[in-house]
């Protein structure tokens, strides 16, 4: 029996096209029977028949405004007997985003992410450390799960202070680290203040998830420790981690192709943009049993590498770039809506209109989301006490409800 | 080896496959497994030759098979395995074998017929203990056997199997599996047609599932054979009770 984690890698192009044709006209024959979203989108466009990967252009996009307006279970296509894993994420807007797994999701979920442990050299002689930020739990489950698959020995997401996780790290003997951007850099800096040597640890890679390479962490992770350092692209709220990797040559994302269809399109028109141009990143999955996404819009922001990698994958490759198609903010892997993040401010201090602006920063090695709010004549009070009170309770609302930290300061009106 | 793209079948005005597509790579073991009347079974006539009316595209090693007729399929490397066995009553078992090299004898000579023939009643020994007996008189079992072995003798590229366990005892499915698996193995690449969802499964790479002339399922093996939806429509699996009670 066939255990092969990518089917397509080692096909030409003919061969890869067929069997995403096969795969897209399954997933949209099971979306039509099972799912009336789905259903009437398809009809409405008029579309009898996909017979080219290319028709595909003619379905309507989904977006997280669908999710929201459907949920919680209004996009699954199995019935709830048959799933096994209901995944919630905070989601951004007023609602939690859901995606749901049959245990064939599963396994393919497992075996996407093990392909992505075995493409960065990862074996069943590792010792895998995932450290990802509450906000990503459902990443941090999945890579303990890919890890395991693989046989390698994983400690799963633990919330330990730095200093114990440098522990972990060095007495353990850990061999490969998930985790964000931010907390590695926290993770190296924390390192040389206590004037650990990289020597003392057994560490040979880190897979960084959550962001797009800012165009100096990866380098400086990699001169500063000595390791290898591989990106991995996946959305936090479905379907999951791992849908690219990067290969050894790290230049550029090799995208699971026999699960997922990528398209680039430019976000004002929703027109495909030439091979080689920047646009929004758009996924269809192909193999997906509960929760199928036909032309999900992410919002991050890639670009097509037509260029054959020297590794020799077939798979298609995308410069991951550091912008969003939207007004969302990427913050270690959660996507926030700085227009509700505005909205849930509004009502957490109970004001008709607030000016403020947003944007994110760094503490302790977590990536958190700083509101600087301009004090006006609604929000001001002569109990200073009083005051203090609002604004913690603001931070806390906004941080229990976006799943990252929330920090607000306040600056002076400008006269 | 086999692209199968958009493929639709009609009998009369009636499409019975909708824009079905698949794909065989060299040597492996593909199963399309589906209930009864979901299309298998045409499907593999429009690939053999065997029926005429539909459209889209078969290509097999590259060449267009669309107006090719039943023998010259044969010729390109296709042998079938009918479902029923359909192998030649009156005939002796060995006449029956050498009927399935009928396309080669001006080609490749008798002498590599007679090759192939030894290597036929090896692998079913049975056969050439029954050679001379008249293959109406063998049992479902022999009969299946037979019915690969004359297909073996075309020395096809791909082995197409249709429904191979139907009407035999549990027993005698589990060698014929058996058997397929062996032949996989020694690197004959088969598409396999079966209602026998999980013992086709279980000798398969990957497989492809037919609901009422629509593909909507296909993957690896393993992956279908944890799957719910194959689970219940077919591999028998009641959930009745279950359900209701998570359903509550």
């Amino acid at each position: 029996m066939s255990e092969q984690i990518n089917m397509t890698a080692d096909m030409n192009g003919n061969d890869k096209a067929q069997r995403q044709l096969e795969r897209l006209q399954a997933t949209l024959n099971r979306a039509c029977k099972n799912v009336p979203f789905h259903r009437n989108r398809i009809q409405e466009a008029g579309l009898s028949d996909i017979t080219e990967l290319k028709d595909i252009e003619k379905l309507p996009f989904m977006d997280r405004t669908h999710l929201a307006t459907h949920y919680p279970y209004g996009l699954f296509a199995v019935p709830l007997r048959d799933i096994v894993r209901i995944h919630t994420a905070p989601g951004s807007g007023a609602s939690p985003s859901i995606s749901g797994y049959t245990k064939t999701d599963l396994m393919i979920w497992k075996k996407m992410i093990a392909g992505a442990y075995a493409a960065a050299n990862v074996t069943d002689r590792d010792i895998i450390l995932v450290h990802l930020p509450p906000g990503l739990a459902n990443w941090a489950r999945d890579y303990k799960d890919g890890g395991e698959a693989l046989g390698a020995g994983v400690i799963p997401n633990s919330p330990l202070s730095v200093a114990k996780t440098l522990m972990v790290l060095r007495d353990y003997k850990v061999t490969t680290l998930v985790t964000t951007p931010a907390f590695a850099r926290h993770l190296t800096a924390h390192m040389f203040d206590r004037e650990y040597h990289p020597n003392e640890l057994n560490l040979k890679q880190i897979i960084l998830v959550g962001e797009p390479d800012d165009g100096r962490t990866i380098s400086e992770l990699r001169d500063s420790l000595h390791v290898d350092v591989r990106l991995n692209y996946g959305l936090s709220e479905i379907p999951g981690p791992a849908v690219a990797h990067e290969c050894r040559y790290h230049d550029g994302l090799h995208i699971n192709d026999d699960h997922i269809l990528s398209e680039i399109i430019d976000p004002a028109t929703g027109r495909p943009v030439p091979a080689g141009e920047k646009g929004e990143l758009v996924l269809t999955t192909l193999s997906a049993r509960a929760f199928p996404l036909i032309r999900f819009r992410t919002g991050d922001m890639a670009k097509f590498l037509p260029q054959a990698c020297p590794c020799g994958a077939a798979s298609t490759r995308i410069r991951w770039l550091a912008e969003q198609a939207d007004n969302y903010m990427l913050i270690s892997g959660i996507r926030v809506s700085q227009a509700q993040v505005r909205e849930n401010l509004k009502s957490a201090l109970q004001l008709p209109s607030i000016s403020c602006t947003i944007k994110k920063s760094c503490r302790s090695g977590t990536d958190i989301l700083s509101i600087s709010l301009t004090m006006d004549n609604d929000l001001f009070s002569d109990e200073i006490k009083n005051l203090q009170q609002l604004i913690a309770y603001a931070e806390e609302t906004l941080t229990e409800q976006n799943g990252i930290k929330v920090k607000i300061r306040l600056t002076q009106q400008r006269v | 080896m086999l692209k199968i793209k958009n493929l639709r079948c009609c009998y009369g005005n009636i499409a019975v496959v909708h824009t079905v597509s698949l794909s065989v790579r060299q040597g492996e073991l593909i199963s399309i497994i589906g209930a009864n009347g979901a299309g298998k079974s045409t499907l593999l006539g429009a690939v053999c030759g065997l029926l005429k009316n539909w459209s889209g595209e078969i290509e097999f090693k590259g060449r267009a098979l669309k107006g090719m007729s039943a023998p010259a399929i044969v010729r390109q490397g296709i042998s079938m395995v009918p479902e029923g066995r359909q192998i030649f009553s009156p005939l002796s078992v060995m006449d029956n074998l050498k009927m399935g090299a009928y396309t080669r004898f001006k080609k490749d000579g008798k002498h590599r017929v007679a090759e192939d023939l030894d290597m036929v009643v090896q692998m079913f020994p049975i056969l050439k203990e029954r050679s001379a007996q008249l293959a109406g008189t063998l049992s479902g079992g022999e009969q299946q056997m037979l019915a690969i072995g004359r297909a073996l003798m075309a020395r096809p590229a791909l082995l197409v199997l249709d429904e191979p366990s139907m009407g035999l005892a549990p027993k005698i499915v589990e060698m014929i599996f058996s058997t397929i698996q062996d032949l996989s193995h020694s690197g004959v690449t088969i598409l396999l047609v079966e209602q026998n969802a999980r013992a086709a499964l279980k000798i398969s790479d990957r497989g492809y599932v037919l609901e009422t002339g629509k593909m909507v399922l296909q993957g690896s093996a393993d992956e279908l054979l944890v799957d719910d939806d194959v689970k219940r429509a077919y591999l028998g699996k009641d959930y009745g009770d279950f359900l209701d009670e998570r359903n509550q």
